[in-house]
């Protein structure tokens, strides 16, 4: 072997099966040992990605939906507040308007109590300056006729001058 | 190429020792167990230990894969993503998929035998030898051939190649023998010396550095300085080996893959 000279070109038989050997076994480890793991990791990775993708998407799912719901939880109540300060308001304008009829009633009431009250009071006081307008007019008529006339004709007379005397007012 | 021993021989006195040995003594290493054709020698060694380590480091990789992976994990799956999406995904295209473990056993195969050439106490790559680049280009060429005929059926493959379609008769005449020929012949040959002279280009220029820092860096103050050189730029060329142990793995399995690509798609 040593007597060649130059560098040789020619393939040595022993190298090449042996390499090729080598070759093949290593080629087998691959097909055999290594790349059936790896495609499995490579499809357990990506369907626990995916998994995870999924489940993110989930979670984000409820929480939109739980986001949602608070927010129309939130706008239910807020819609609820008014209506409970528009009940109030109206209650509350209903009560002012209650008290302020019945004050307007009552007053009226008053007013026309009172009312009664004096014409009441007028009539009795009438009824009394009467009788006492009468007995005076009798006395006075007596006294100036000096004579006794008939009562009963004298009355109807006095009661005529006061009516007419009433007639005036 | 025999020319620095021969200067360090002569810085030396004439006593370096297989200075002026055949450059062949770089690569030649005599049967260590002797058994006709199956016999093994160093080179076989160097292949079978590397060929375990890959072994090793993926299927202890892969061993119990996790979906969150580990450093060793990772690293190989960047390996297999990087075949998978440069090479049979680019070249191929979607139905490349099916090539991925047998593009990543090409690329990680030559990857580690030229590894060999600036690993410690091997320091030989297998690949320059030239059994090594010729039975991976044989494979390759197996592989590309058998997808066409599997893809286009026996007759059509060997028609399309032979004679490519869209093209004036007349030409026939000097395309034919062109087509086959390239196709058929110095595919495999180019994949196979292309890989081979690169081996055995850094190979010796490696030795070349070492022998000279070895040779020149005790003899001050004769060729010292040539010595200094030398020791400094090592690194430099221990790098740039590394870059074409890498560019060299990538070229061949890329190749390979456009190779296969041309094999699946008639007509082009």
């Amino acid at each position: 072997m040593l007597t060649v000279v130059g560098i040789v070109l020619l393939p040595d038989t022993p190298e090449l099966i042996w390499g090729f050997v080598a070759f093949a076994l290593l080629m087998a480890a691959m097909f055999k040992l290594v790349f059936p793991k790896l495609n499995q990791m490579l499809e357990d990775r990506g369907s626990a990605i995916q998994g995870q993708i999924e489940e993110a998407e989930r979670t984000r799912q409820q929480a939109e939906e739980l986001r949602r719901q608070y927010e129309q939880q939130l706008a239910d109540a807020r819609v609820q507040a008014e209506e409970i300060l528009a009940e109030a308001r109206t209650q509350a304008e209903e009560v002012r308007r209650e008290a302020a009829a019945r004050g307007d009633e009552e007053a009226q009431a008053i007013l026309a109590r009172a009312r009664e009250d004096s014409a009441a009071e007028r009539g009795r006081l009438v009824n009394e300056l009467r009788g006492q307008v009468a007995t005076l007019s009798v006395e006075l008529a007596g006294k100036i006729v000096q004579k006794e006339i008939d009562a009963e004709q004298h009355r109807s007379l006095v009661d005529q001058y006061i009516n007419e005397l009433s007639g005036l007012n | 190429m025999t020319t620095m021993p021969v200067i360090a021989a002569a810085e030396w006195g004439g006593e370096f020792e297989g200075a002026l040995d055949p450059i062949s003594a770089l690569f030649e290493f005599p049967a260590i167990l002797d058994l006709g054709p199956l016999s093994i020698n160093r080179t076989i060694l160097i292949a079978w230990f590397m060929t375990l380590v890959a072994g090793l480091i993926f299927v202890v990789a892969f061993r119990n894969p996790q979906i969150v992976p580990g450093k060793l994990q990772a690293a190989c799956e960047a390996i297999v993503e990087f075949v998978r999406e440069n090479i049979a995904l680019e070249i191929i295209g979607p139905r490349g998929t099916k090539f991925v473990p047998l593009l990543t056993t090409f690329m990680v195969f030559i990857f580690f035998m030229n590894f060999a050439k600036i690993t410690p106490f091997m320091m030989l790559p297998p690949t320059s030898r030239a059994a090594w680049p010729l039975f991976l280009a044989l494979t390759a060429w197996v592989v590309y051939v058998g997808v066409g005929i599997k893809e286009q059926g026996f007759g059509s493959y060997f028609k399309e190649l032979a004679f490519p379609p869209g093209v004036p008769k007349v030409l026939y005449v000097i395309l034919t023998p062109i087509e086959v020929v390239s196709n058929l012949i110095l595919r495999p040959f180019t994949l196979a010396v292309r890989l081979f002279a690169n081996m055995v280009a850094g190979h010796i220029l490696i030795v070349i550095t070492l022998v000279a820092i070895h040779v020149f860096l005790p003899s001050f103050p004769v060729g010292w300085s040539l010595g200094v050189f030398a020791l400094l730029v090592s690194p430099a060329v221990f790098g740039f080996e590394l870059l074409i142990i890498i560019l060299q793995a990538y070229i061949f399995t890329m190749l390979t893959a456009v190779y296969i690509a041309s094999s699946m798609e008639p007509a082009h």
